[in-house]
């Protein structure tokens, strides 16, 4: 029974690996519900997961040597899901396919499968089967299945990051390590049993040294840690525009620090123009625009050497607050102190004291491409 | 393509709908509020809305719920806007304190182990320059916390899935918000809220039905 499912899902899962890349995206997104979206769209805008999915479709010629690739796409059970592939030296050879163009019969397999899942992994990953391999950049992600919860999206996909687990690539000796310091040491080179130990393992992050590295568990984990965060900044930087370029911690943490507080400061501000919906009570801002540019600001903005000039409340044009509210989702580097120093207020003034530095854009465009923070705008826009 | 903005209309109708209804609560409250407390109505609502979308599952919607709970008058509004759903109950504060001191005793082993290992290993200047580029992402690690809600105590990797998550609905935010004032904009110079009244929660309103009818 075991064996036949497994040569069975094998085969699937390499007649439905050619159009797994297709597949995939469009199975993620033909799905209706609420969660599944959610995950689906952040998973379409990150680029990291795609390009996972894309490598994991050469695993083909690997795929003799014991390779498992599970895939599994969401299907319509409001899993919240991934691609599942394990290009490693396992040796168990049942893949678990599934994309949403399977039949719901399979998904309702894959559900049982998956409920399995996790102690045969548990178990793989203790036995070892060592035999030379391509280096490829294979990464393992793990689903993790929800159970009609309202799991949201990024929780949903970082929860596959818990449980990554990176492979090394080379053919040395390796050391098993399991987080509850169960170490294995032996190299095993068995090739073709594949017996699956039925002993249910707790879900354990299953990590292995590299070669040259140390192998005690509180670098190892240090290590899952480090890799953790780094997986997680990738998606950061898919989600925040103008983050292609930048590598490095500080560099990404910075960027994303100063479009948080961009779109705090958004909101403030458009808060603001909502409330001065109703032309009728516009002569009330003049007095209240002064106050609230003192009150209001979210950092703590010196206020000395400020000059206003006279705000004219009859030439509220709405028209400039619209194109310097895309103009101010551009400012990044501007610090608030320099934005203090060198306001000056001309008279379409209705809007806070950070919108007019559009004159500063200029250095700033680069950064956040203009085109791109429109366009993820306009992406979201009902049809 | 279309799940993703799928995705994003439902999330943005439902923040839509909370934070419309939390106007209006808010109006029955207070009649004849200046500008500046309507700023504070709306923000506040919005703020309630997009948190409440969240359902309290992650751990910035809940601070936030929890600090706009804070204010008395605030407290009301709140429990009226959520007497239908599900109660917000913040993370007992023991808790928190515990998690805390569980952090910061790792914090320390980490650091004292870690420059040992790596003393032995790498030379003198590599240890500083690693060191450097620690306490910079450390600057800026504070910095984020100061900005996501409920952010204090969390560890780096929690802290960043918040961000994301803090992220996406402030985008929905801005998004949903930068559309109505278009909308107003629109309706204002094509003259059609001279007919709303002095309220001005009314023109809101008539910006939202020609929002709406201009968009479906």
């Amino acid at each position: 029974m075991d064996v036949l499912e497994r040569q069975w899902m094998n085969m699937k899962w390499q007649k439905s690996a050619t159009h797994l890349n297709e597949d995939y995206r469009l199975s993620m997104f033909s799905i209706p519900s609420i969660q599944d979206q959610q995950f689906q769209g952040l998973v379409e805008s990150d680029q990291g997961i795609v390009e996972l999915v894309a490598q994991a479709k050469k695993p083909d010629p690997v795929m003799e040597n014991g390779r498992n690739n599970f895939c599994r796409a969401e299907n319509s059970l409001n899993y919240a899901s991934c691609v599942y592939w394990n290009g490693s030296e396992f040796e168990m050879n049942y893949a678990i396919p599934t994309t949403a163009s399977c039949p719901p019969e399979v998904a309702v397999a894959n559900k049982v499968k998956e409920v399995a899942l996790p102690e045969k992994l548990g178990s793989a990953a203790r036995r070892e089967s060592f035999k030379k391999r391509k280096s490829y950049k294979a990464r393992e992600l793990k689903v993790v299945a929800e159970e009609q919860n309202r799991e949201k999206k990024a929780k949903g996909r970082v929860e596959e990051e818990d449980s990554k687990i990176t492979k090394q690539n080379s053919n040395s000796k390796r050391t098993t390590t399991t987080s509850n310091n169960n170490k294995e040491t032996s190299a095993d080179n068995s090739k073709g049993n594949s017996k699956l130990s039925e002993i249910p393992k707790p879900d354990y992050i299953h990590v292995r040294a590299r070669r040259g590295q140390a192998t005690d568990s509180h670098s190892l984990a240090e290590r899952v840690r480090r890799e953790k965060i780094s997986e997680r900044m990738k998606y950061l930087q898919g989600l925040v525009p103008g983050c292609n370029k930048i590598t490095g911690k500080a560099g990404m943490l910075d960027e994303i620090i100063n479009y948080v507080q961009s779109l705090q400061r958004q909101i403030e501000f458009l808060s603001m123009k909502l409330a001065a919906i109703n032309p009728s009570l516009a002569f009330d801002i003049e007095n209240f625009m002064v106050e609230e540019m003192f009150l209001a600001s979210t950092s703590s903005i010196p206020t000395a050497g400020v000059s206003f000039d006279v705000i004219n409340p009859s030439h509220i044009q709405f028209n400039s607050l619209q194109q310097g509210v895309s103009c101010y989702g551009l400012e990044t580097d501007v610090n608030p102190p320099d934005i203090m120093l060198r306001r000056t207020i001309s008279s379409p003034v209705l809007m806070p004291e950070i919108l007019l530095e559009s004159s500063y854009l200029n250095a700033s465009i680069s950064t956040f491409s203009s085109s791109g923070f429109t366009e993820a705008g306009n992406v979201e826009l009902e049809k | 393509m279309k799940a993703r903005t799928g995705y994003s209309t439902s999330l943005k109708q439902e923040f839509l709908k909370k934070w419309i209804k939390g106007i209006r609560i808010y109006s029955n409250f207070k009649k004849d509020m200046n500008i500046l407390e309507r700023k504070k109505a709306i923000k506040l609502s919005a703020d309630l809305a997009i948190a409440s979308t969240r359902n309290a599952s992650t751990r910035w919607s809940r601070t936030l719920t929890a600090n706009i709970s804070k204010n008395e008058t605030n407290k009301l509004f709140v429990e009226q806007i959520f007497s239908d759903s599900e109660v917000i109950k913040k993370e007992a504060p023991s808790r928190l304190m515990a998690r805390s001191n569980r952090i910061a005793s790792k914090k320390i082993w980490r650091r004292s182990h870690i420059t040992q290992i790596k003393a032995r290993k790498m030379g003198p200047y590599a240890v500083k320059a690693s060191s450097i580029a620690k306490k910079l992402v450390k600057n800026r690690t504070k910095v984020l916390k100061s900005l996501v809600p409920g952010g204090e105590n969390m560890d780096g990797i929690s802290l960043i899935k918040e961000t994301l998550d803090y992220i996406v609905s402030l985008r929905v935010q801005v998004d949903v918000m930068r559309r109505l004032a278009s909308a107003a904009e629109n309706s204002t110079r094509l003259g059609l809220s001279s007919k709303c009244s002095v309220h001005w929660l009314q023109g809101i309103f008539t910006v939202l039905d020609h929002w709406c009818a201009m968009v479906h």
